[in-house]
């Protein structure tokens, strides 16, 4: 097994007529949660989009060593499981329906869910505690709720590697403590885990960090170190501190 | 159907863990709109110019025979077929453009099958060329390559389907622009007016065998693309991004679905003329009643389109006997009431604007 | 002496000075000095009517739709009864307008200081009407005459038609949506004095969109269609059978042709000849 899921090389994206990563080189470990910040603009969710595929750029991305043109669509999309950022919600769906439409990369054109599809759907959606509410409608539900049947669908891909763009979205703090557990036990099982967040404190509980500002990668390198919590307080202008806490890292604003 | 909405609502707080419910609604949903079906088609054989007589006399007058058998039965089903086709056309232009006010007319199918139809009548004896490929064609003819031939321009116009929002502008665009030259070409030839007037608001009246096995056999082909197609769709309701990342080749399956669009529209169009409303309330119907994926929404689009459009061909039939409404005249008072009244119930349970 | 001057003062005042005063169908009461001498018409039968009084040398402007007599198409068009053009109106300086109730410009063109008459011949009896109004407008004193050659040329019509012409049942499709021509319509007025039975019954109006399956439980023995509206009849489900189509008792009248039968106005002798020509065509052509 390869030790490098995500590897790009450097890639450079526009949106629109602006270039908005400049040169990133970027290796990202195999059975790990990395986790990418950075202030606002920075390209974190442009730089996600790209590693999975989504949008054009120079350079070459690297899924789990094989070259990008080497799978179908489709076999891309059963190893990389990608989760937007305030993407469109299908208002008119079940929880179970969204959920289900995760095992889209896995169902053949024409058939009915099998069984192992059924199981994938039912174990993300009792992941994500969104079991118990699986008839209800998308439009019926919270936000905190939409995005746990969206997390949910993220889940159901079973991938290898799991892309995710401000997962905790509108989810109050023990969903976001179960979000947390649940990316441990992903990755005790050997599975890649990429995320985009805001909450630096959590953010600091990943294994992996990567620090992004205006289209670069600045630093990269454990949670743990110290280096990674200085690179991290001089990209936000020293306006947080890093201090431990219990045990573990959290970021506070400096006042 | 109000009482099922009512009954639904309550038996989903009280079983919120029933997936099959929302199984078990949809095939009620289905079987009972083609059990109104079957029930509309026989009282529509007996609603006509002279009502019910013909079909009793059907036996030994041979004209009332011709009329239930060669007229009525047609119509009925014709206005069936018909009604299928503009809601599998809705629901497919709902989910690709992700709009619940999307409707089969869009990318300017209207318009250029009007103007198809005025070209069509206005060169009718202009000249000897014309006319001959004009009696070929007919009048239905025309009316198919002017809606095919609108979209394909807002095709070229937005350059592919990539891009919606671009595709829902050049639709807009070649709407209003072919609308003007078919005003045109009615102040040119004003004599044409109310023939057009008449196409524009829809009728079954010239619906024979011949039409209807030709819109069976193109709603038959629609259903089985747009049904296989249907993954698409559920999974442009997450988003195109979210719908690349699982897998789905966007661009050639959703030229197939405009394709599909099109062909549906245009067959609907040319046999009936222009009939609003079915094509955007259909889906709606069906969303009120049950939430389900597009293979089943799309589906039981069909069925209840079919229904709205047979209730309010017999309706036009039977009102103002002999004379006749305009079949879109009575599509859009019914669809347009009962949404009307669904949104009222809503605003008043939710109690929010 | 002062008395009988001032006596004869107001007697000269109030002789005829010749002035002319029409009431038109708005029951406006439009009054000229002299018998207005430059004439714009904006309704192709107001035209034909104003030719028919022979004042034809009269009209200055006509509308795009007028076309008959041919020396008419020579003149300025002004655009249509629904889309006139205002400008070209006023800059030929008429004395009078002639148009339909139904033209939106009526308000403009008087607010301009145009003398406008509002006149359109809808019935039989409206073409007569109308004659004399117009006849009284351009001080053409024969008009009664007029209209008798006119009466006289539709009775004339009617006595050419063979006895066993007498009942056919008619249908006039005036378009394929389809509207017939009912009874109480000019054209109806026309085959009724014609002697024919008109399928369509006055009760359902002047032009009724029928069901299809009307025409085809009337089953009438002559169709009058004009050719744009034709093609495709035969096609039509059901139509097959009736006895019209059967017996191949269609008429199919050309656009010039189409132009006299459904303008109701002073033509209406020559549309009469056109349907009894028709009818006497197809009793010959009756398939033994």
């Amino acid at each position: 097994m390869n030790s490098v899921a995500l590897d790009a090389r450097s890639i450079r994206a526009r949106l629109g007529f602006a270039e908005v990563l400049h040169g990133i080189e970027l290796s990202l470990p195999a059975a790990r949660w990395t986790s990418i910040v950075g202030p606002n603009g920075a390209g974190k969710s442009t730089l996600l989009k790209v590693l999975a595929g989504l949008l054009h750029h120079q350079g070459e991305v690297r899924l789990l060593g094989r070259p990008p043109a080497s799978l179908s669509g489709r076999a891309r999309a059963r190893q990389l499981s990608w989760l937007g950022q305030n993407q469109a919600t299908a208002d008119d769906l079940t929880a179970y329906d969204v959920a289900m439409l995760g095992r889209l990369p896995h169902q053949p054109w024409l058939g009915s869910p099998s069984a192992a599809d059924r199981a994938a759907v039912e174990q993300a959606l009792r992941a994500t505690q969104a079991w118990d509410w699986r008839g209800r409608a998308l439009g019926q539900l919270s936000g905190g709720e939409r995005q746990r049947v969206l997390l949910a669908r993220a889940l159901a891909v079973q991938a290898q590697v799991l892309l995710m763009d401000e997962p905790l979205a509108n989810l109050d703090p023990p969903h976001q403590a179960d979000w947390l557990l649940l990316v441990r036990e992903l990755v005790a099982a050997g599975k890649t885990v990429v995320s985009v967040l805001h909450e630096i404190s959590l953010a600091l509980q990943a294994d992996e960090m990567v620090v992004m500002a205006q289209g670069r990668v600045t630093h990269q390198g454990r949670c743990s170190e110290a280096a990674t919590h200085r690179a991290l307080e001089q990209v936000f202008d020293h306006r947080i501190v890093v201090q431990p806490l219990s045990g573990r890292w959290v970021a506070l604003p400096k006042l | 159907m109000p009482s099922v909405g009512a009954d639904m609502s309550v038996a989903m707080t009280a079983s919120m863990t029933d997936v099959t419910h929302q199984h078990r609604l949809a095939w009620v949903l289905g079987l009972g709109l083609l059990l109104l079906s079957a029930a509309l088609a026989v009282i529509g054989a007996g609603v006509g110019s002279t009502g019910f007589e013909s079909a009793w006399r059907a036996w030994s007058d041979p004209v009332a025979w011709q009329i239930v058998w060669d007229i009525r039965l047609p119509r009925t089903l014709g206005a069936w077929m018909a009604g299928a086709l503009l809601g599998l056309a809705g629901a497919v232009a709902q989910g690709l453009f992700r709009n619940p006010l999307a409707d089969p007319y869009l990318l300017g199918s209207a318009s250029g099958a009007s103007l198809g139809v005025a070209a069509a009548l206005a060169l009718f004896g202009v000249s000897p060329v014309a006319t001959q490929w004009l009696v070929r064609l007919g009048l239905t003819g025309a009316a198919f390559v002017g809606a095919v031939a609108a979209v394909l321009l807002t095709l070229l116009l937005a350059r592919g389907v990539q891009h919606t929002l671009r595709l829902l502008l050049a639709g807009v665009i070649v709407g209003v622009v072919l609308g003007a030259v078919h005003s045109l070409v009615t102040l040119l030839a004003p004599e044409i007016l109310q023939a057009m007037q008449a196409f524009m608001l829809g009728s079954t009246g010239f619906v024979g065998w011949t039409a209807c096995l030709l819109m069976a056999a193109v709603w038959l082909v629609c259903m089985v693309v747009a049904w296989m197609l249907s993954r698409v769709l559920d999974g442009l309701a997450l988003g195109e991004a979210t719908a690349h990342s699982l897998g789905l080749p966007l661009a050639p399956l959703r030229a197939a679905l405009v394709a599909v669009l099109a062909l549906a529209t245009g067959t609907a169009v040319a046999q009936t003329g222009l009939i609003a409303f079915v094509g955007l309330a259909a889906p709606h119907l069906v969303r009120s009643v049950v939430k389900t994926t597009h293979g089943r929404l799309i589906f039981l689009s069909c069925l209840m389109g079919a229904v709205l459009l047979m209730t309010a061909d017999m309706l036009a039939r039977w009102l103002i006997a002999p004379q006749e409404l305009p079949v879109g005249v009575l599509t859009a008072v019914l669809g347009g009431s009962y949404l009307l009244w669904l949104m009222h119930r809503r605003t008043g349970r939710s109690r929010m604007l | 002496m002062n008395k009988l001057l001032a006596v004869l003062l107001v007697l000269w005042a109030a002789l005829p000075s010749r002035a002319l005063q029409v009431t038109d169908d708005r029951g406006v009461a439009v009054s000229f000095a002299q018998a207005p001498q430059r004439i714009v018409t904006l309704l192709p039968s107001l035209t034909e009517t104003v030719c028919e009084l022979g004042q034809c040398q009269r009209l200055v402007g006509v509308d795009r739709y007028s076309n008959w007599p041919a020396s008419v198409r020579a003149l300025p068009q002004l655009g249509g009864g629904l889309d006139p053009n205002v400008e070209g109106i006023v800059a030929l300086k008429p004395d009078v307008v002639l148009l339909a109730q139904s033209s939106r410009v009526i308000g403009r063109l008087e607010a301009l200081g145009l003398k406008v008459v509002v006149v359109e011949p809808k019935t039989h009896a409206d073409v007569q009407r109308v004659l004399a109004k117009v006849g009284q407008l351009l001080d053409v004193p024969d008009a009664q005459r007029v209209w008798r050659v006119i009466d006289a040329g539709v009775s004339a019509a009617a006595q050419s038609l063979p006895a066993r012409v007498k009942n056919t049942r008619v249908y006039f499709e005036v378009n394929r949506a389809p509207y017939g021509a009912g009874e109480s319509s000019f054209i109806g007025e026309t085959l009724t004095r014609l002697g024919v039975k008109n399928i369509i019954p006055a009760a359902l109006g002047p032009f009724p969109k029928l069901n299809p399956e009307f025409v085809v439980r009337a089953n009438p023995d002559v169709i009058m269609v004009g050719d744009r509206n034709y093609q495709g009849m035969e096609q039509r489900p059901g139509w097959a059978g009736i006895r019209a189509v059967r017996d191949r008792r269609i008429c199919v009248f050309k656009p010039e042709q189409s132009d006299v039968l459904v303008r109701p106005g002073p033509r209406m002798a020559e549309a009469a000849r056109i349907m009894a020509q028709c009818l006497v065509d197809t009793a010959g052509d009756k398939a033994p």
